[in-house]
Parts: C-alpha cells; sequence; structure tokens
C-alpha cells in the first residue's frame, strides 16, 4: 500500500511537472535564451500588455526574444530590490518622480539622446525626466489632472472653484445629483489630488532655489500660506461646504462620476476610458483655481522608459529605449491601450486629430509643475495627506499641519 | 491528489495487523525512495560543477551523503521524521529570517543597497556626459574575425561628414572612403577587412558592446544602443589615492566615509549614491530614542495586544460555537452548512479585506445603507477598532470552525457519554471533557494565531491603514499595529530603510515570543496530563 | 457576530428537559428544538454573517457595469459578462491552473512533512525536542514583510544555476513554500497525535511493528480528520498568498490567482472590479471544491479509527 501511495505521489508529481513545463510558458525558450539575446521588460499590467506586440517586433527585427513581464505592485521597489541581486530586467517601464531614487540606488543609466530625438520630444516631458543635468529616460506619454464634468448636469465649465461649489450645491439641493464634487480624498487623503486647489489658495511644498530647483531645505508645509490654503480647503469640507468628503476614495470617485450622482469629476486621462463607457455627456476643462487666488497647478506625471543598470543586456536595452522607443509607432499604440497624451509631439500630433480631449488635458496641464523626483518628495505624501483628511473632517488647520511638517522634516536628512 | 493520499491511510486500518515484516520491504522501500534523491543531488551537481561553485558542491554532497546515512541506517529514529521538514525549514525559512535580522545592524536602505564599487560605478556612470559640440555617430559593430567570438570593431559614422572611422580599445583610425559602403542611413554594410555583426549576432555581444570604450582626445566613444556612438566623458572619477570622488572640472572632491557609506565632501554635501556598512546597534538606539518612534509607543502596543486577542478568542469563540452546533450527526445539511460557512476563509483574503473596508464608506459603503447608521466608521477611534475587529472575525472564524470540526471528531463519543451517564449536562460535559481535550489540541494553535494577528499586517493595511489619525499625529493612527506603524516609519519617509525595519521587526519579534514562551510553558503542563 | 454563541443557553438549560410542560405539541417542538432545531438556528445566523460580503460580491460579478459604488446587494443586471470577459481577454485560466497545481502539491507535500514532524514530536523522545517545538513556532512569529530582499538574494543564485527552480517556475515558489511547511501545522497535528491514546501504538510495536509501520498504518489513519483539515488550511493559505507570489511570478503565464487578479484592479484603477469579484468567486471554486472532497474524510476518516480504538 504504501508503494502505491508513493507511485501515487511520483504520478502526481510527474504531472504536475509535464503540466507546469507546458503550461507555464508562453514565450519560446525562457529557459534557454536564443542566440541573439534576451530582452526583459517590466511594467505594469496594462503597459505590459499594450507593449508585447511592439517588443516581440523589436525582438524579430534584431533576432532576439523578447520578454514583457507584468509587476503589479511596488514597481519601484520591486525594480530596484531585483536589479541589485541581479535578476532585475533590462527595460523598466515606470513613472519620472522615481527618478531621484533609482539613480540614488545606481538602478538607471542615463540615456543619450541626439539634439533631434530631444526635439521631438514635448519640453516639459523632457525637462521632467532630467535629473541633475541628465536625461535618464525616454517619455512616453504624460499626465496631469483636469476637470471632467457631466455636460447634461453642468453645461458650462466652471470659472472658479466657488462656481463650481454653488452649481454643485444647486444639483444636490435638486436632488440631481447628491454630490458637489468627486474628488478622491480617502480616509488618509490624497495630496496629489488635492494639489491644483491647494496651490491655488496659496500653498506650496518645497521652495525653489534660484535655479528653478525645488528645495528641500524650504519645507512650505507648516508656513502660514500653506495653513491658509488649508482654511480654504476646510470651507470646502465636510463641515463646510461638503465638496471634499473623505467617504470619496480611489475606488470609487471615478464611479461615482460616471453613475452621474456628481457634476464634476478631478481626474487624469485615466478617467476617459471609463466616462466614455459610461456613454455620458461630458468634457474636459483645467481645474479651476479659488475667485481672486493663484492659478490652480496640477501636478504633471511622465511615463518614462529607463535602461536598468544592472540589465544583462544593456546594449539592447538602450537601442530599445533611444533608438525604438524614440519612433512614434509605439507611443500611438500605447496611447490606444491607455489614452494619456503621448510626449512624443509627433505621435501626439498623430492622434490628437481623432480626440479631442487630449488636447484638453493638455491645456488643462499648462500650468502643471513636474511631480518632484528629488527623493525628499517621498516624505511629503503620507503625512501631507493625513493632514489634509484631517482638515476636510474639520480638524484645525494650524494643528494639522504643523504635526504634517514636523514629521516631514524629522524624515529629510 | 490530497485524497489519493487520505484514502490509502485510511485504508490500512482495516487491515490485519501482521506479525513483523516490516523488514525487506521496508529496506526496498527506503532505497526506492533515495533513488530520487540521489537523481536531484546529481541534477544540482552538474550546474555547480562547471561554474566551480566547490564549496556548494561540497554542501551538496555532504547533505545527500548525510541523507542515505539517516536513512539506511537503523539508528536517529527521530531524525528520519524531522528531517524533510527541517531541511525545507532550514533554508526556505530560517535563512530569510537570519538575513533580515543581521540586516538590523546595517544602514541597508535605499541609497545604500549595495557595495562600494557600485557606488562608485555608479557615479562614474550618472557623470558621464557628452562632449560638447561632439558628432553624433551612427554606429555599426563588427569583427575582424568571427562574427561570434572575434576582436570587436566600432564602426562609426560622422552624419555631417560621412565619415566613417573604425574603432577599438586601441583608439579611433579613419578609414578610407573608398573601402566602406555606407547605406543612406549611415549605417556601413560593407568594409573591407571586417565582418558586420547582424543585429542577431550584435545583440548576443552586447555585453561586449557595452563594455567597449575607444579613447579620444576629448573623451571616449561609447555605444548607445547597438546602432548609435556618442563621444563622452566622464565628469566624476574615482580617486584610490585619497579614497574619493574627484570631478574633473572643477577639482571638487568628496572622500569617502565608511562609517556612513557615504562619499561626502568637505562642505557637508553628500552624494545620493551610498553603499552598505554595518552601524552597530544605531538603528536600535534610534528605536528606543526617537520621541517620534517611542512615544505612541506604548499606546499601540496595548491597542496591538487587544486586536490580537480579540480577534483569536473571538474568532474561536465563534468558530468553535458553529462547530458544536453542527456536531451532532442527527442533523440535517450539516455538509452543506459546513461548505457554506468556510466560504469567507476559500475567498482570496486580500481581495475580501478590499471589499469589507468599501463597506464600512460612510456615504457609499453597503453596511450604512442597509443599516442607514451614517457612522463615519474609519472616522473615529472606536467604531474603527471595532470594524477591523469584525472584519478579522469574518475573515478567521471559518479557519476557527474548521479546526474546531476536526477536533471534535477526534474526542471519542464515549467520553462524552460517560460523562453524560454521569449525570453531567451538556454544558457540564462540554467544559469538564469536551473543552479541556480540544484545548490540549488547540493551545498551540492559539498561540500561533495570536502571532499571526499580532503581526496581522495585511488586516489593517488594506483597509484602515492607521486611520483615524488624530489631527496633531500624522505617524500614529487608532488602528495602527506595530507592524504598520514601523511599516510607515521604514518605507513612508524618504526610501526604504531596510536596517531600521529589520531591528524594528526583531524588536516585535522578542516581545511575540517572550509572551508565546511563556504560553508555551503551559502547555507542557497539559501535555503531561494526556501523554 | 453573536451568532453563534447566542443560542447556545438555551441548549444548556433545556439539555435535561421534560419537567411537565403544557401540551404534547410543544413539548415534542421542544424537544426538537433543544436537539437539532436550535443548532440550525445558530448554523443560519452564522450562515448570514458569513454570506452577506460574498452575495455583494456575487452580485459585482454580475453586475455589468462592474464598479464598486454601482453595486448594491440584490444584482441589478445579472449578465456573465464579466466571467467571459475573464476567461477570454485575460489569461486567467492559465493562472488558475497554477495556482491549483502550486497550492494543491504544496498542500499534500507539506501535510506529509508535517505529520513527519508531528510523529517525532509526539511519540518520540529525544534531547531539544521541547526546545525544537518551540523554536517551530517562534520563527513563524517572525515579521515576514522583509522577507522579499532575502528571497531575491537566494533565487537569484538559484535561478542561475537550476532554472527549473528559479523565478517565474511553479516549482521554485512550491520549494519556498515548503519552507513554511513545518510550522503551525505540526503543531496542529502534534496536538492530535497527543490525543491519541499511547496504547494503540504500543500494542502495535508488541506486534513488532517498526516505528514507520506505527506511524504509517496505525497513527495516520487515526489523525484523518486533522490531516484534512490541514491539508485544506494549507490549500487555502497557499491559493491566497499573495506578497511573494507577487515578486517571485513576474511571467503573465506563470503568474498564480491572487497576482493576476491584482493586477486586474492595480492597472485600471477601478473599471475591472466586476472582472475582479468574478475572478475572486472563481478563485474560491478549487477550495470549495477540495472541501467537499475532504469534508468526508474530515467526519468519517476518524468513525473508522474510532472503531478500531
Amino acid at each position: 500500500m504504501r508503494t502505491k501511495a508513493i507511485a501515487a505521489i511520483a504520478l502526481i508529481a510527474l504531472a504536475a511537472g509535464c503540466s507546469s513545463s507546458g503550461g507555464d510558458k508562453p514565450g519560446p525558450g525562457s529557459s534557454a535564451p536564443a542566440a541573439g539575446g534576451k530582452l526583459v521588460i517590466w511594467g505594469d499590467d496594462k503597459r505590459a500588455a499594450a507593449l508585447k506586440p511592439f517588443a516581440e517586433r523589436f525582438g524579430q527585427e534584431n533576432g532576439v526574444t523578447v520578454e514583457v513581464q507584468a509587476i503589479s505592485k511596488d514597481q519601484q521597489t520591486t525594480f530596484v530590490t531585483a536589479s541589485q541581486q541581479g535578476s532585475g530586467p533590462d527595460v523598466m517601464v515606470g513613472a519620472h518622480d522615481w527618478i531621484g531614487n533609482l539613480v540614488q540606488n545606481g538602478a538607471v543609466d542615463p540615456v543619450q539622446l541626439t539634439a533631434a530625438q530631444q526635439e521631438g520630444i514635448a519640453p516639459n516631458a523632457l525637462k521632467a525626466v532630467t535629473f541633475n543635468g541628465q536625461v535618464y529616460g525616454v517619455p512616453y506619454a504624460t499626465e496631469n489632472l483636469a476637470l471632467i464634468r457631466n455636460t447634461k448636469l453642468a453645461p458650462d465649465a466652471p470659472a472658479t472653484v466657488e462656481d463650481l461649489v454653488a452649481t454643485g450645491r444647486k444639483l444636490r439641493s435638486q436632488k440631481k445629483a447628491s454630490e458637489i464634487l468627486c474628488l478622491q480624498v480617502g480616509q488618509n487623503g490624497d495630496a496629489y489630488h488635492l494639489y491644483p486647489f491647494f496651490t491655488s489658495a496659496g500653498g506650496y511644498l518645497f521652495g525653489r532655489t534660484a535655479a528653478g530647483d525645488y528645495d528641500p531645505k524650504d519645507l512650505g508645509v507648516g508656513k502660514p500660506a500653506s495653513i491658509a490654503a488649508f482654511e480654504k480647503i476646510r470651507k470646502l469640507g465636510e463641515k463646510g461646504d461638503g465638496a471634499l468628503k473623505r467617504s470619496i476614495t480611489v475606488e470609487n470617485s471615478i464611479a461615482t462620476f460616471t453613475a452621474g450622482k456628481c457634476a464634476y469629476l478631478v481626474s487624469g486621462p485615466w478617467a476617459v476610458t471609463d466616462v466614455k463607457k459610461a456613454k455620458m455627456a461630458y468634457d474636459v476643462s483645467p481645474v479651476p483655481g479659488f475667485a481672486g487666488g493663484k492659478p490652480a497647478q496640477p501636478f504633471l506625471g511622465v511615463q518614462t522608459f529607463y535602461v536598468a543598470a544592472k540589465g544583462k543586456n544593456k546594449a539592447l536595452a538602450q537601442e530599445f529605449v533611444t533608438n525604438y522607443v524614440t519612433a512614434p509607432e509605439l507611443a500611438v499604440a500605447l496611447y490606444e491601450a491607455e489614452p494619456r497624451p503621448p510626449a512624443l509631439t509627433a505621435a501626439f500630433d498623430q492622434v490628437k486629430g481623432t480626440d479631442p480631449d487630449l488636447a484638453k488635458f493638455v491645456d488643462a496641464g499648462k500650468n502643471a509643475v513636474p511631480l518632484p523626483a528629488v527623493p525628499e518628495m517621498a516624505t511629503i505624501w503620507d503625512p501631507f495627506g493625513k493632514a489634509e483628511s484631517a482638515v476636510i473632517g474639520g480638524a484645525d488647520p494650524k494643528t494639522a499641519l504643523s504635526a504634517a511638517a514636523k514629521t516631514i522634516s524629522s524624515q529629510i536628512k | 491528489m490530497k485524497t489519493a493520499l487520505l484514502e490509502r491511510e485510511t485504508a490500512p486500518a482495516v487491515a490485519p495487523r501482521g506479525p513483523r515484516r516490516g523488514g525487506a520491504r521496508g529496506r526496498l522501500l527506503t532505497v526506492l525512495l533515495l533513488g530520487p534523491v540521489a537523481a536531484i543531488a546529481l541534477w544540482a551537481a552538474f550546474p555547480l560543477l562547471e561554474q566551480g561553485h566547490w564549496i556548494a558542491l561540497g554542501v551538496l554532497a555532504a547533505a545527500t551523503a548525510g541523507l542515505f546515512y539517516l536513512y539506511l541506517s537503523p539508528r536517529h529514529v527521530p531524525a528520519k521524521y524531522l528531517v524533510p521538514g527541517t531541511l525545507f525549514l532550514l533554508i526556505f525559512q530560517l535563512f530569510p529570517v537570519l538575513y533580515t535580522a543581521s540586516t538590523a545592524f546595517t544602514n541597508f536602505s535605499d541609497g545604500h543597497r549595495g557595495d562600494k564599487r557600485d557606488a562608485v560605478v555608479a557615479i562614474q556612470t550618472a557623470s558621464v556626459t557628452r562632449v560638447p559640440g561632439s558628432a553624433e555617430y551612427v554606429l555599426t559593430v563588427a569583427t575582424t574575425g568571427d562574427p561570434a567570438t572575434g576582436p570587436l570593431s566600432f564602426l562609426v559614422t560622422d552624419p555631417a561628414t560621412g565619415r566613417v572611422s573604425a574603432g577599438t580599445a586601441g583608439g579611433l583610425r579613419t578609414l578610407p572612403p573608398g573601402e566602406v559602403t555606407v547605406n543612406p542611413a549611415g549605417r556601413v554594410t560593407a568594409a573591407a577587412g571586417y565582418t558586420v555583426l547582424t543585429g542577431g549576432q550584435a545583440a548576443a555581444r552586447g555585453r561586449e558592446i557595452t563594455g567597449l570604450v575607444v579613447p579620444t582626445a576629448g573623451g571616449a566613444i561609447r555605444s548607445q544602443g547597438l546602432t548609435r556612438a556618442y563621444e563622452g566623458r566622464a565628469g566624476r572619477a574615482y580617486d584610490e589615492g585619497c579614497d574619493c570622488i574627484r570631478e574633473a572640472a572643477t577639482g571638487k572632491t568628496w572622500t569617502a566615509d565608511d562609517g556612513r557609506g557615504a562619499f561626502i565632501a568637505a562642505d557637508g554635501e553628500r552624494l545620493a549614491q551610498g553603499w552598505r556598512v554595518g552601524v552597530g546597534l544605531a538603528n536600535f538606539t534610534r528605536l528606543i530614542t526617537d520621541p517620534a518612534i517611542s512615544g505612541p509607543f506604548a499606546r499601540t502596543l496595548i491597542w496591538n495586544l487587544i486586536f490580537a486577542l480579540a480577534s483569536t478568542g473571538g474568532t474561536f469563540v465563534l468558530g468553535l460555537g458553529c462547530a458544536l452546533a453542527l456536531h451532532s450527526p442527527r442533523m440535517r445539511g450539516r455538509a452543506l452548512y459546513r461548505t457554506l460557512l468556510v466560504l469567507p476563509y476559500a475567498m482570496p483574503s486580500f481581495a475580501m479585506l478590499l471589499v469589507w473596508r468599501d463597506m464600512f464608506n460612510t456615504d457609499f459603503g453597503l453596511i450604512n445603507n442597509l443599516s442607514g447608521l451614517g457612522v463615519d466608521w474609519f472616522g473615529g477611534a472606536t467604531s474603527a477598532r471595532i470594524a477591523v475587529i469584525l472584519v478579522q472575525l469574518w475573515l478567521g472564524y471559518p479557519y476557527m470552525f474548521l479546526v474546531a470540526t476536526g477536533a471534535l471528531q477526534a474526542i471519542p463519543a464515549e467520553l462524552s457519554e460517560a460523562s453524560k451517564l454521569d449525570g453531567a449536562g451538556p454544558w457540564q460535559s462540554l467544559r469538564r471533557v469536551t473543552l479541556p481535550l480540544l484545548l490540549v489540541a488547540l493551545t498551540p494553535l492559539l498561540i500561533s494565531s495570536f502571532a499571526f494577528n499580532f503581526n496581522n499586517f495585511n488586516a489593517i493595511y488594506l483597509t484602515t491603514d492607521g486611520a483615524p489619525f488624530a489631527a496633531d499625529n500624522p505617524a500614529n493612527g487608532a488602528t495602527d499595529l506595530l507592524i504598520t506603524y514601523t511599516y510607515r516609519l521604514a518605507f513612508g519617509g524618504s526610501g526604504a530603510q531596510y536596517g531600521f525595519a529589520a531591528a524594528v521587526s526583531v524588536f516585535i519579534f522578542v516581545i511575540v515570543a517572550v509572551i508565546s514562551v511563556v504560553s508555551f510553558r503551559r502547555t507542557r503542563r497539559q501535555e503531561e496530563v494526556y501523554s | 457576530m453573536t451568532d453563534c454563541t447566542e443560542p447556545r443557553p438555551g441548549w444548556a438549560g433545556d439539555g435535561r428537559g421534560g419537567e411537565g410542560q403544557e401540551g404534547m405539541k410543544m413539548r415534542l417542538s421542544m424537544r426538537w428544538f433543544s436537539a437539532v432545531g436550535w443548532r440550525h438556528g445558530v448554523a443560519v445566523v452564522a450562515l448570514l454573517f458569513s454570506l452577506f460580503p460574498i452575495v455583494f460580491v456575487v452580485s459585482a460579478a454580475l453586475n455589468p457595469l462592474g464598479t464598486l459604488s454601482s453595486t448594491t446587494v440584490l444584482p441589478r443586471g445579472a449578465s456573465f459578462g464579466n466571467f467571459s470577459r475573464l476567461l477570454t481577454e485575460t489569461p486567467f485560466p492559465h493562472w488558475f491552473l497554477n495556482s491549483v497545481l502550486i497550492a494543491g502539491v504544496s498542500a499534500a507535500a507539506s501535510v506529509f512533512l508535517s505529520a513527519l514532524a508531528a510523529y517525532a514530536f509526539s511519540r518520540l523522545r529525544f534531547r531539544g525536542r521541547r526546545p525544537g517545538l518551540l523554536a517551530l513556532l517562534l520563527i513563524q512569529m517572525f515579521p515576514q514583510f522583509l522577507a522579499i530582499v532575502a528571497i531575491f538574494l537566494m533565487f537569484s543564485t538559484i535561478t542561475e544555476l537550476w532554472p527549473p527552480i528559479g523565478f517565474n517556475r511553479s516549482w521554485g515558489l512550491i520549494l519556498l513554500y515548503l519552507g513554511g511547511a513545518l510550522g503551525v501545522n505540526t503543531w496542529l497535528m502534534k496536538g492530535f497525535f497527543d490525543t491519541v491514546p499511547r496504547e494503540l501504538d504500543e500494542s502495535a510495536t508488541m506486534d513488532g511493528a517498526s516505528h514507520a509501520q506505527t506511524f504509517f498504518r496505525i497513527l495516520l489513519p487515526l489523525v484523518a480528520p486533522i490531516l484534512a483539515v490541514s491539508g485544506m488550511l494549507a490549500f487555502i493559505g497557499t491559493i491566497n498568498e499573495f506578497l511573494i507570489a507577487n515578486v517571485f511570478l513576474t511571467d503573465t503565464g506563470a503568474k498564480t490567482l491572487p497576482v493576476g487578479m491584482y493586477g486586474l484592479v492595480a492597472g485600471e484603477r477601478n473599471s475591472n472590479f466586476g472582472m475582479f469579484c468574478a475572478g475572486t468567486l472563481l478563485t474560491a471554486v478549487p477550495t470549495v471544491l477540495v472541501f467537499q472532497v475532504l469534508q468526508r474524510a474530515i467526519v468519517t476518516g476518524l468513525t473508522a479509527g474510532a472503531v478500531k480504538g
């Protein structure tokens, strides 16, 4: 009987082995690299899928195997950790504000672009991927927040936050909408989405050096200007107009808008797919600022291809990133996978005719400031978000921001 | 596959027990089992042999020989049963734990991940810029020998002049125009004395191509991919003499500080690319002396204990209650009930945590919508704590239900019947007979469930993420466990601080371990009672 | 919440029953209630508690809009669109097979390994037994969220030397999971071995059985319920594991269910929620099937043993 059991186990193991070697690998020869070598590209799930056909074409043209793999969570940390141990990819796709951290870990190499290539990239995108005077990646798409509105409920774009709130309150009292504004806050705040209002109300995160770079030594979070800005935000919060609410989160803000429960949504180009799917009449305009305030500045994010410093096949990676990605076809394909404005001017011109939203998003991003890539920025997000959430819930701005500033400055080395 | 195993294990119970016949057949089986071990060892040995990992090879040989000795000799009976699992435990669990613990004494963090050499390479690479005014060369990789092994040359075309030069590590020399054919894109298609590599051939030699540096007067020509090259110059270089990084243009130096793992200039400026060094007990000192960390520590620890106790105790009471209720042969539909009750446990827990979080949403959540309560669940400390414990009960009680069901089955029915005959009511027989017996089997499980919940990262991270936070303290929330709190400390700030996080892990471990060892001592008495 | 415990006092009080109630009918129904009825009551309350979030997931999976805020407890429109999209547009079938393979093999292997160890800890006496047990317990308690770094360190080398058990291979992940095999399971089983009277194996030894025979033929059948339970627990634990699998499996085709499904919601923020819920439900299917199969072992396995004992 024991023999039978052992035989059974062996059989199971064998069957499992066959199925695993048969079913696990879609690409040919992941164990034995093809003669020409292998290029491994990592991105998130969405981009990995869009990249695949192009990566394969690149592979065929160059006689190499290309594997596109998706990392679902913590892409940046996983990339840095894997790279350090030599298990990382050759090419990484990610946001530009990673650069500071990637550079201090020696995880990416600068790329040398020709003058012509640099001219082909939108200037603000190119600026975003430039760090300490070096270009660290090739941008392919930009993104920034805009105000998306349900034109059936709100036919006109609001000129100011006050206009927006007035219209939103009217709709709410008429029972046409249940919320004034869908802007994700969540239990622990969301500095990225609040930033346009924050800047319009006069707040700032870091001061600037004479050269225009962020100055980590001048932290603006606890300063009177930022506290005054949070007073305005508090008035929009749960104890005030109720335009900003902690119950509106990253998960439900877009869905609430597409369900017609609010007339306005502050979100980025990624939201458009869902809005279109809901078959509603909508329009895109810049995020408004407060009446008499400063202009509302959203953050500019740039999706970027990086050459991994510790990749196994750097020459191939450089070839892919600097000579293949800079061609517009790939940018167009990535746009089709997710409608963010392409960073390559040629690709942008190619698709803008068919998609009027793109120009509107770019217009909304006219004032945008690139997300700071300095590692110090990482200390801001969490405490700032907590302060935002507390103030929207009705807490005293001075207390909340002073505490946040204290936490942030204790973490900046 | 599990069933096959089980059926076979149940079957022999009815088979008659014969006289001793372990001998020959047992020996045969041992050999049959050791066969695959030898085969696997052999398979594992070849790559080690090829790459010359002699120590690893020795360990492998010794381990295999040890296994053979162990299972062929009649002695060391306990080891025969313990070794298989322990091997896995040592390699895949103990090693990561020890490795993590050892990083607690280093400055391992973002910017300090690799060794000094890595840092130097990173600094030099990051400082390479194109020589101003230099040509943007079109590159063709060629060789003077065999495409797979011959020495490499860069054939670089200056697009402005159309001039082609051949570059090697020895330098650059211009090729006479008559000897090369250049296509309109500037790439060389043929050159006398050279074999042009195809894309695939070049890709296969990518490492050599990246490594080839052609010195020039202004700097050096390096490849950028397989079809372009540029003339670049490293702005900063490592100088072994002063153990420092020197910037060519300004002459500024950053001297290596091996205590901090960074290059630091005289004016205090530090280069971002550092390396990993031992820092002794610095991480532990920081843990104890930093008021931002030690301040809310006691409060967090108390809530952490309450959370772990409530989750473990609550799931146990609920699970046991349900198991008792379903523990009756007279009851119909037990199988269906059991299957449905286990469902919460069968659902992927990370997904269900997210679903629960959304159900607790103040305005859109199912709970408020159905009950009409309008409670700001995650906004108040008490309600948030109740909510996270409730979620844990939901997720965890099917586990206790399963275990308790199994345990109840194991208690011989005669025992409770006997106590019934003694005139004990069901409640008394539960307390006097069933519960004590159950606890023998389940106490260790309760301890480990306590330990799991004590460090139940996902339970908080995926639901409240520590919320609510008091307005004056954005670092420590009302539902924060020690582990989520330290996760935020270690990873919420500027970059990941593994060394510090490891120190905190060690600290948490000591707390849980002390609690567990104390509880464990009590199991000795039980073990003695029932053995 | 108080579902399971609430009705218990009734059961405890009415156990002896029959103290002269009014009507026959009443007495009968009381007796039914005290014997069986209350059990159904408890079970139904527990079911409500267990199932209502799942009903929500079901209705989200059936909701063609597939968004969170548009989902109510009862589905508004029933459509299997989410399921068919999941099965055709994503490598879900791959993930499913990988998960079942990984969870199945590691559950079976870990039950076997821990049964061996539990036997030694329960029946054999050797130096370092109690410290060994304690060490097993303690190793589990080390916070694991930093282990990723060590895993990369280790498996980068392994992948280089032995690709079939390296990154992106089910077998590598299974090996890694087996590192935790001895953990909780050994404790659970040891507790049960302890409840089996020692006289049983002593008499077997008298009859001339070797330790192996005692283990395989006497003890294992007796603890079949707990083998089934711990196999079940190991299966569920592995099939839901996310953190390690996420960094271990990057090849789309090699992923497991949690990793693949997380990618569905992570990539598109919210609009895949319906598909995600559909996937969550399908993930539960193998677990429920395994439970169905093992349930018989949990309940009847012991009966065979008990008759013998």
